[in-house]
């Protein structure tokens, strides 16, 4: 899956910053559970063809309907710099059926001690 | 958005959409016509579109006379001019009220003079949906000079008492400035008998102008000072600004499209008969609110507006997920957050914000009725636990 264009930013009143990604291919379930390897995901699935949301906290969080091809990323502004690479790791790591996710939780430990002597120091 | 679902515009109170075809037609038209300006640039074949809106805001507002009506960018814009203006050349430090129902158009400016020490400011919480005029006269000191406040709330849709708080203001010698954003085009206002030094309005709200528009009526000219000075195309050997109306005010060239889309956009609502609008937008906002209150998990912040405006939470969901659904999933499309009105969402909901529906003259009672059922269905499924991919 990739990330053909970034269509709108603003900052958010609780202080994130939002991007909203269009995508090459339409969302699916299967994408967002493959997100859950990476965080927290809370669907609606009766709602339209199913609303889902990935909270990683201290990261970002990325929200979207099943079969839609917009999707709405709020990164904590503070790190911003740091994990912004990685949503763009996710989206093109993605492809139908299996996926190896040890590059990616290689690089997300990476990215996390980073993260975390940003914000909450050694 | 998924595939082709029509879209449903219930965002009216942040700029109207869509706009009637006689106000499109003439910004076209004003294009394709040579300019006419007064003053500046004649020829048979131009309109004189600035006169045209300055007369039709004069008439729709009972705003007399015409030149007391100065167009300006947009509210936020005239608001600055009108709050600096009346502060220039005042004592440092004098009290102004405002109210914890007003937009960051009238906070920001007022919060950054109070950061310069140039004022005292207070802020006059509301009680209900409404700031009663008792707690106004309680806030007036001595030394307060100047009292700005919106006449509708963007986030309540409750018009406020003006008559009464500009009565009581005016009794102690108090400058008001009201910020008519939410209410021109929606109520019937009348200037020549209401208590007010200055009513801002925007035109690219009720008044179904497009963006870029905006003014204010001033009742004393000489109570506020111009914070702006430039080219007018009148007494130019004169190196200093005119005193006149509305030069004194008004600088560089007018956005003429947009002036030609107000005085259309006014003419629709005489055409119509505001009071026909109000009538319909009342039933509408009433049909919804009663069929959100069918959902017990549905919070709605007031029962019984008097704009076209319904403030309400899910519970169980942040108003930002609801208002990304219904434009993603239902085609729907409202405003969440703040709405540049903190202070109110610091009192209605703790400061989290919530979702906000605002109609126009077109919304129709299908589209009445297609955003409460899937709200309802929305709010049905968050009740329903949110559940794990």
């Amino acid at each position: 899956m990739r990330i053909l264009r970034s269509v709108r930013h603003k900052v958010c009143a609780d202080g994130s910053f939002m991007k909203e990604f269009l995508l090459d291919t339409p969302l699916t379930k299967e994408f967002f559970a493959y997100l859950g390897h990476f965080g927290t995901v809370e669907a609606l699935p009766n709602v339209g063809e199913g609303f889902f949301k990935l909270e990683k906290p201290d990261w970002f969080s990325i929200k979207g309907c099943a079969g839609d091809t917009t999707v709405e990323v709020r990164f904590k502004k503070e790190v911003m710099d740091l994990t912004v690479d990685f949503v763009y790791f996710l989206f093109v790591s993605y492809q139908e059926g299996t996926v190896d996710l040890s590059v990616l939780i290689q690089r997300e430990q990476a990215i996390g001690e980073r993260v975390r002597k940003h914000l909450h120091g050694a | 958005m998924l595939r082709n679902i029509p879209k449903i515009y219930l965002n009216n109170a942040a700029t109207s959409w869509p706009k009637p075809p006689e106000v499109l037609a003439v910004v076209t038209k004003s294009l394709s016509l040579p300019v006419f300006g007064s003053g500046r640039t004649t020829g048979s074949h131009g309109e004189d579109y600035v006169t045209i809106a300055r007369e039709a805001l004069s008439r729709f507002l009972a705003a007399e006379p015409p030149e007391h009506i100065v167009f300006s960018h947009n509210a936020t814009d005239s608001l600055n001019i009108l709050i600096q203006g009346f502060l220039t050349g005042k004592q440092e430090g004098c009290h102004v009220l405002t109210t914890a129902l007003d937009h960051n158009s009238v906070l920001r400016p007022l919060h950054e003079y109070e950061r310069q020490n140039r004022i005292q400011l207070s802020i006059i919480p509301f009680d209900g949906c409404s700031v009663r005029p008792d707690a106004v006269e309680a806030a007036i000191r001595p030394d307060t000079r100047l009292m700005v406040m919106t006449h509708g709330s963007n986030v309540l849709g409750s018009v406020q008492d003006i008559r009464g708080i500009g009565t009581i203001l005016h009794d102690h010698g108090i400058y008001f400035i009201v910020d008519g954003a939410q209410t021109a085009g929606h109520i019937p206002v009348s200037l020549r008998d209401l208590p007010v030094d200055a009513y801002v309005f925007t035109g690219h709200k009720g008044l179904l102008g497009i963006p870029g528009t905006g003014g204010f009526y001033l009742r004393d000219p000489e109570a506020i000072a111009p914070v702006r000075f430039g080219g007018t195309g009148t007494d130019s050997f004169s190196l200093l600004q005119p005193r006149e109306m509305p030069e004194r005010f008004e600088i560089g060239t007018h956005n003429y499209p947009g002036l030609a889309a107000l005085a259309a956009g006014v003419k629709f609502i005489e055409e119509r008969g505001i009071l026909s609008i109000a009538e319909k937008a009342e039933e509408q906002t009433s049909f919804l609110i009663r069929e959100l209150k069918r959902a017990a998990t549905i919070t709605i912040y007031n029962d019984h507006p008097d704009l076209p405006i319904v403030a309400f939470n899910i519970k169980g969901l942040q108003n930002d997920d609801v208002g990304f659904m219904l434009a993603r999933a239902y085609g729907i499309i409202v405003r969440t957050g703040l709405h540049c009105a903190p202070l109110v969402h610091k009192t209605i909901d703790g400061g989290e914000g919530c979702v906000r529906l605002s109609l126009s003259w077109c919304t129709t009672d299908e589209e009445c009725l297609i955003a409460a059922n899937a709200i309802r269905e929305i709010a049905g499924n968050a009740d329903s636990q949110v559940s794990p991919a």
